[in-house]
């Protein structure tokens, strides 16, 4: 990867950041968007795919209510892609078990968004102080300014937690990758579906239906007897 | 004196204005700024550009609600305030009107779109995915943002034609019922999604796919367990640390 | 009739109650004790379009409710209650509605009251009626939604406002 991909990188963990919560929310913020966008930045869209179908349900059932402030799924797949191609590359790795490994080093240090944003929405704090001092002094054209300027604040957040996910997250992952690679080859597959199925089933515990369980279950069972049956 | 009507190209920059709504979001007054620059264009086509300084006070507090519900808010709010200066009676005014509805609206967003659409939308994204195929984010991004950009525009109109009476339009739709039908059939997607994972995997391992319904219960478990509020990270690091000890092991 | 959650939210009915705590309590019934809101019909209205036509919707004022609470109506049901502030908290003990617990979820800032989370924000006045509160054998947490942990409110309090 060249200088160039990681700043073509970046605009992409600054756009999709944006996304989560300050401008147009039109979900390209969500893992199964954000991801393979990076990949596609990066030149491996289905890396991108793959990192976020890992991702995609984890927390989706935490929703963005009020001053609550869930984890930052969004970097971590930012994250998480741009490690399984830029280490891959320089170890000449790639394939399922790069992507897990990513994955689960990315998790963790999502901890930091959640750090950052919260700086963010804090130093936005001031500047809806001077634009309400601005409004009551009847400037709306400087109330309109000190407004947009809050999208530098998490844009920059957002930029943060990428740099330090990619960052410490490489380095781990160059370090550890050689040891585990050969047992997460064993457990490749099986480890991939695992993840996808500890998402949904953290998405089926948080949703708010009476008749969940019985649904999922018939669903199952009939899905299973209809492959089964093929 | 006669009412202001504010014309299409106004309603056209405040539909543009709600995708900034959260730009300067804040612990302090959370979309106060945010809900003033929505309303601005309006606001200037009613008083001009000198905006009168109670009008700023009274819409640059503290203001929340559901991101793509603001522009119903900011709709009605608009419609009360040039009534009102029309001099017609009002039996809730404009000021009241957005500190009564913006948490119940929140609420119901909340319900709609990040509990009902988008889980939905994903769950679909996610069954495209699985066949590896790129198509995935593209069918999540138009099946939620249809309904999603769709709703800011209806809601931008609706509230301003409709006033007071948006509310009760609004809850003729039944939207929180709406909700619960879409949280079902996401669940009965989570069911499917699930059934194929496990059958595809046994496939892999030279199973029999009776073995697939063993991770029914395992799945159980994990929701149960999510439910009692145990993190997305700790149900991934049980998983991975088990399995990683079964590959060593055998 | 079990009260599942009792819960002090500026916001009332808004998403981290419908949301995140009615499925997490498995709540079926609301019940709003707010001497405003009880006589404002237009209010009332919305509130009851943003709940689910599955969860029941009481609201009326601190007695009212007190008494409908102390009534065989909600037997079956699965309570969460909410307040407005700590004020009416107190009110409804002295009323005679008897809860273990009382969370504190949203406290929204005004003049004079100190920060102490992201959410809660309290005065002297607070702080003393929820000391009340506490003297008649309440544990007073405080935790937005289900997915925080737990915090005592005396924890809260010694971290300090800002």
């Amino acid at each position: 990867m060249v200088v160039g991909d990681y700043l073509l990188a970046g605009l992409v963990a600054m756009l999709t950041g944006l996304d989560r919560v300050a401008l147009v929310q039109i979900m390209i913020s969500r893992p199964l968007v954000a991801a393979p966008l990076t990949g596609w930045v990066l030149g491996s869209p289905l890396v991108g795919l793959e990192v976020g179908m890992l991702l995609e349900l984890l927390w989706l059932g935490r929703l963005p209510v009020g001053a609550a402030i869930p984890p930052d799924d969004t970097q971590v797949a930012v994250g998480a892609t741009v490690m399984a191609i830029s280490v891959g590359h320089m170890l000449n790795l790639s394939g399922m078990p790069m992507v897990i490994l990513s994955v689960l080093i990315a998790i963790p240090l999502g901890k930091f968004g959640q750090v950052f944003d919260r700086l963010a929405r804090h130093a936005n704090d001031r500047l809806a102080v001077s634009g309400q001092n601005a409004l009551l002094a009847g400037d709306t054209n400087g109330l309109e300014r000190y407004h947009l300027f809050g999208l530098v604040s998490f844009a920059l957040a957002s930029l943060a937690t990428a740099v330090v996910i990619v960052l410490v997250g490489s380095f781990v992952l160059y370090s550890v990758t050689p040891l585990l690679i050969g047992t997460l080859r064993e457990a490749g597959l099986s480890l991939q579906y695992s993840l996808i199925l500890v998402g949904a089933a953290s998405l089926l515990g948080t949703i708010n239906v009476n008749r969940s369980l019985s649904l999922f279950c018939a669903a199952f069972t009939g899905t299973m007897l209809v492959l089964w049956m093929r | 004196m006669k009412e202001i009507r504010l014309s299409w190209l106004t309603f056209l920059r405040m539909y543009l204005r709600s995708f900034l709504l959260q730009a300067s979001w804040n612990f302090e007054n959370l979309q106060n700024l945010g809900f003033f620059y929505l309303m601005l264009p309006g606001l200037r086509d009613i008083y001009g550009d000198e905006i009168p300084a109670d009008v700023c006070q009274r819409h640059g507090t503290y203001f929340n609600t559901h991101p793509y519900f603001a522009p119903l808010v900011a709709g009605t709010t608009l419609r009360l305030e040039s009534l009102s200066i029309a001099g017609a009676e009002s039996a809730v005014d404009a000021e009241t009107y957005k500190k009564m509805v913006m948490a119940p609206l929140a609420a119901m967003g909340d319900a709609l779109f990040w509990g009902g659409v988008r889980p939905l939308a994903a769950l679909v994204g996610l069954l495209i995915a699985s066949q590896g195929s790129l198509w995935a984010p593209l069918v999540f991004l138009v099946l939620f943002n249809l309904p999603h950009l769709l709703f800011r525009g209806t809601g931008l109109i609706l509230g301003y034609v409709q006033e007071l009476r948006a509310i009760e339009t609004i809850q003729k739709w039944h939207l929180p019922d709406l909700a619960i039908r879409l949280k079902e059939s996401t669940t009965v997607l989570i069911g499917v999604l699930c059934a194929y994972l496990s059958f595809k995997g046994c496939e892999h391992q030279d199973l029999s796919a009776v073995w697939g319904f063993v991770l029914l219960p395992i799945v159980l478990l994990f929701a149960w367990l999510a439910h009692k509020g145990v993190t997305s990270l700790f149900l991934v690091l049980l998983t991975t640390g088990s399995l990683l000890l079964l590959a060593l092991l055998f | 009739m079990s009260i599942v959650l009792t819960r002090i939210d500026s916001r009332l009915v808004h998403g981290q109650v419908l949301e995140a705590w009615v499925p997490y309590v498995n709540a079926d019934c609301i019940v709003v004790a707010n001497d405003e809101v009880a006589g404002a019909s237009f209010q009332r209205m919305v509130m009851q379009a943003a709940v689910p036509s599955s969860i029941k919707l009481i609201i009326g004022t601190l007695e009212e409710t007190a008494n409908i609470l102390s009534s065989a109506d909600l037997l079956k049901k699965r309570v969460l209650l909410l307040f407005t502030c700590s004020k009416d908290a107190l009110k409804a003990c002295e009323l005679g509605v008897s809860y273990a617990k009382l969370n504190l979820g949203n406290m929204h800032s005004s003049a004079g009251k100190d920060r102490y989370t992201c959410t809660i924000a309290l005065d002297q006045h607070d702080i003393e009626t929820l000391q009340q509160i506490e003297d008649q054998g309440v544990t007073v947490v405080s935790q937005c939604v289900p997915a925080d942990w737990e915090q005592s409110w005396r924890k809260l309090i010694r971290s300090g406002g800002r």
